[in-house]
């Protein structure tokens, strides 16, 4: 199961401290994104091709040492990017 | 006709000498009748005095963000009738913009109309619902006089957007006097590109679908408004040498040469439309001729105290009622208003603007 | 800013004449912007237990109010002008003051204490931008003056009375939706400067606790901040992507911060602190 962000033509990010703050023309809705959350959207808007949640939990990883349950950490956030309608789930042919 | 705003959308380049009086006279006018944005767009490369100028730059700022609006709302409906196979028809504001038509710019865009086939209204109402939009006016007579009687479904907003979206089966009444054969018009209806599943009217059922509109509905509360949209109309569309006559047969064939004859007639008067003199010809008979103008030319100007006088009130009644028996025969008109009247309205807070 | 204003109500007269003393009287033949009227209702009200309504040129945009409550309803009504219209601006339900060149903005939703710390600041070396409507040039990123009167609800009229014995204040009324209201006199300095924008340098979110302890300025993030200020604006969703830019590189060069404070003095002096 691939995700892929919204087009990133049509979002508009700004960052503060970590914290990124969205604006999606889709929705025309503005949204404030943990470093955590923000990092997921940023990693999927630098892969267009998609990601499953295990490549998103191992792009994260890099580099950090400590173990963690990526996938449980990401899970929930992509469920809300979908719910949100930043990011969704892809089919496995590439994006047309 | 000394309205300012009628007179400014006659001849943009005339404001320039205007004294502030007019101005603000206009500026008010423009508000009233939902032209404020449209009169920004035209006077777009004309020098404006700064104070009239911020109402319509703030007016240009809310057209863009409906227009923006309509968008989004588009590509939601389309979304949710993708799999019912039915064509979607998009029907006045949101076929305009998504056509790219000069008559959407400045343009003030509400609901969304669509027009689908009336055999498929039953699923198209069942992809709707599944995707979260929901009827309103669930009074049993509402529900009939819009199902049974009109063209259209009870308009359905949705739940989490607001929006409102209306779904047309024709472009006339059922029970009216005109009863435009709906399968011509979805057999012409034109593709959108790059939208698979959306298209508009042929550019001449455009313009008589705004001239039903305009002279078969019960209100004139945006008469102007609605003349302004079929003067741009007119004008881009006649680019075409062959649209005038084309126009005048496709009437012929709908069976909706009177209201083109009126659409015409007072784009012609009011609004200075270049209509070529052999379409002005008409077959309204001269007594009738008279009466209609004194009704039509009081009710299409601007809803300001300005710009009415003492006979425009019933000028406007009179056509209220004659709107409504275009759309209903005498029996069901007269069991429509009486309904109407004895039905307690819940009270509304008076809200400003849309 | 110029708004025609007729009324046969005494009590608009004497509104107008104390609380907009300092406000220039335009020519008849200067581009009013609005065209208000604030009438007594046709019809048996007139008489019985009458009321008072705010006509925006010719359409009353909301109900009629009890007919002592003709000021408060003149200045709700300009607000609503202004609210309802001003698009050109990014509009914030805000206070705004200004001093040395740099401005203040406080967001806050009602209840907060926004308008008494406005009142307290301006009568303490800050000039009045605006006390409910901070209007955003998105051109310059300036915060635009509409210095009018400072509204105060119940307890603060007392307050700011001890405050600033100096201060100028109209007829109390009782009874409105707010509670007891009253309009504070813009300073002569605000209204003279009303051509002045100021590019805003803090944003503060004011709280006020009875129970805090001390007066607490405390960091706040950014991205909060940036959506407080998009909750708080009128009209963000009509400026879209242009708003969005608006109020991130406003947010960018402004430092962010809450304040918690049960006392007014305390506030004024945290608030001092951020220079």
């Amino acid at each position: 199961m691939r995700w892929r962000s919204v087009d990133s033509n049509l979002l508009m990010l700004r960052e503060f401290d970590g914290e990124l703050v969205v604006r999606n023309d889709v929705t025309g809705s503005t949204h404030l994104l943990d470093p955590l959350a923000a990092e997921v959207l940023r990693t999927l808007i630098a892969a267009p091709e998609g990601l499953t949640a295990a490549e998103l939990g191992a792009r994260l990883a890099e580099g950090i040492e400590e173990q963690a349950d990526w996938s449980a950490l990401i899970e929930p956030t992509l469920m809300e990017f979908q719910r949100l309608g930043l990011a969704e789930r892809a089919s496995s042919a590439s994006p047309s | 006709m000394t309205s300012p705003l009628i007179a400014a959308l006659r001849d943009p380049a005339a404001v320039r000498s205007w004294s502030v009086p007019q101005w603000e006279r206009l500026i008010r006018q423009a508000r009233s009748a939902d032209l404020l944005s449209r009169l920004a767009h035209l006077l777009a490369e004309t020098a404006i005095p700064p104070g009239p100028r911020r109402h319509l730059v703030a007016a240009q700022v809310t057209a863009g963000a409906q227009a923006e609006a309509v968008q989004r709302e588009v590509a939601h409906v389309a979304r949710a009738l993708a799999s019912t196979g039915v064509d979607v028809i998009l029907l006045k504001g949101a076929a305009y913009l998504l056509a790219g038509l000069p008559v959407s710019r400045g343009r003030v865009f509400n609901d969304v109309d669509i027009l689908v086939p009336r055999e498929a209204l039953p699923r198209v109402e069942a992809a709707l619902m599944l995707h979260g939009w929901a009827g309103s006016h669930h009074h049993p007579h509402d529900q009939r006089y819009y199902r049974e009687w009109m063209h259209e479904l009870p308009p359905l907003r949705h739940l989490a957007r607001e929006s409102v979206l209306d779904v047309h089966h024709a472009i006339a009444p059922l029970t009216g006097r005109f009863r435009p054969d709906s399968a011509k018009l979805i057999a012409a209806a034109r593709a959108l590109e790059g939208q698979p599943r959306l298209k508009v009217l042929a550019p001449v059922d455009m313009v008589l679908h705004a001239a039903a509109h305009l002279f078969l509905n019960e209100e004139l509360t945006h008469g102007l408004r609605d003349l302004a949209d079929l003067d741009a109309l007119l004008r881009d569309f006649a680019r075409e040498a062959s649209f005038w006559s084309a126009l005048e047969e496709r009437a012929h064939e709908l069976d909706l040469s009177l209201p083109l004859q009126y659409a015409l007639r007072y784009c012609a008067r009011l609004l200075a439309t270049p209509v070529p003199e052999q379409y002005l010809k008409d077959s309204i008979p001269v007594w009738k001729r008279g009466l209609l103008d004194a009704l039509y030319l009081r009710a299409l100007q601007p809803h300001h105290p300005d710009a009415s006088d003492r006979f425009t009130p019933l000028a406007r009644a009179l056509l209220y009622l004659r709107g409504h028996w275009l759309r209903l025969p005498p029996h069901l008109l007269l069991y429509h208003l009486t309904v109407k009247a004895l039905r307690k309205r819940p009270e509304e807070p008076l809200t400003q603007g849309r | 800013m110029v708004t025609s204003i007729r009324s046969t109500l005494p009590e608009i007269a004497r509104g107008i004449a104390l609380l907009y003393a300092e406000h220039p009287v335009e020519a008849d033949e200067a581009f009013a912007d609005f065209q208000v009227r604030i009438a007594r209702p046709r019809g048996l009200r007139r008489w019985v237990r009458p009321q008072v309504q705010f006509q925006f040129d010719g359409t009353p945009p909301f109900h009629p109010l009890p007919g002592d409550q003709a000021f408060p309803i003149l200045e709700w009504g300009l607000n609503w002008c202004v609210s309802a219209h001003c698009h050109q601006y990014l509009i914030v339900h805000a206070a705004a003051v200004e001093r040395a060149g740099q401005a203040l903005l406080l967001p806050a939703p009602p209840g907060s204490g926004k308008s008494t710390l406005c009142a307290a600041l301006v009568h303490r070396g800050w000039r009045l931008l605006s006390d409910e409507l901070a209007l955003l040039d998105p051109a310059t990123h300036a915060i635009v003056p509409l210095a009018r009167p400072v509204s105060l609800k119940n307890a603060s009229i007392e307050l700011i009375r001890r405050f600033a014995p100096e201060a100028v204040l109209g007829e109390t009324v009782h009874d409105t939706l707010k509670g007891s209201v009253a309009h504070m006199k813009p300073p002569q300095d605000a209204v003279r400067r009303s051509l002045e924008p100021a590019a805003p340098r803090w944003i503060v979110m004011p709280r006020y606790e009875a129970r805090a302890a001390a007066a607490r300025l405390t960091p706040l993030a950014r991205g909060q901040a940036f959506m407080q200020l998009a909750d708080s604006a009128f009209n963000y969703h009509l400026h879209g992507r242009a708003g969005f830019e608006l109020l991130a590189d406003v947010v960018e060069g402004c430092e962010c911060f809450e304040l918690a404070y049960a006392n007014l003095e305390e506030a004024l002096a945290a608030l001092e602190g951020m220079q």
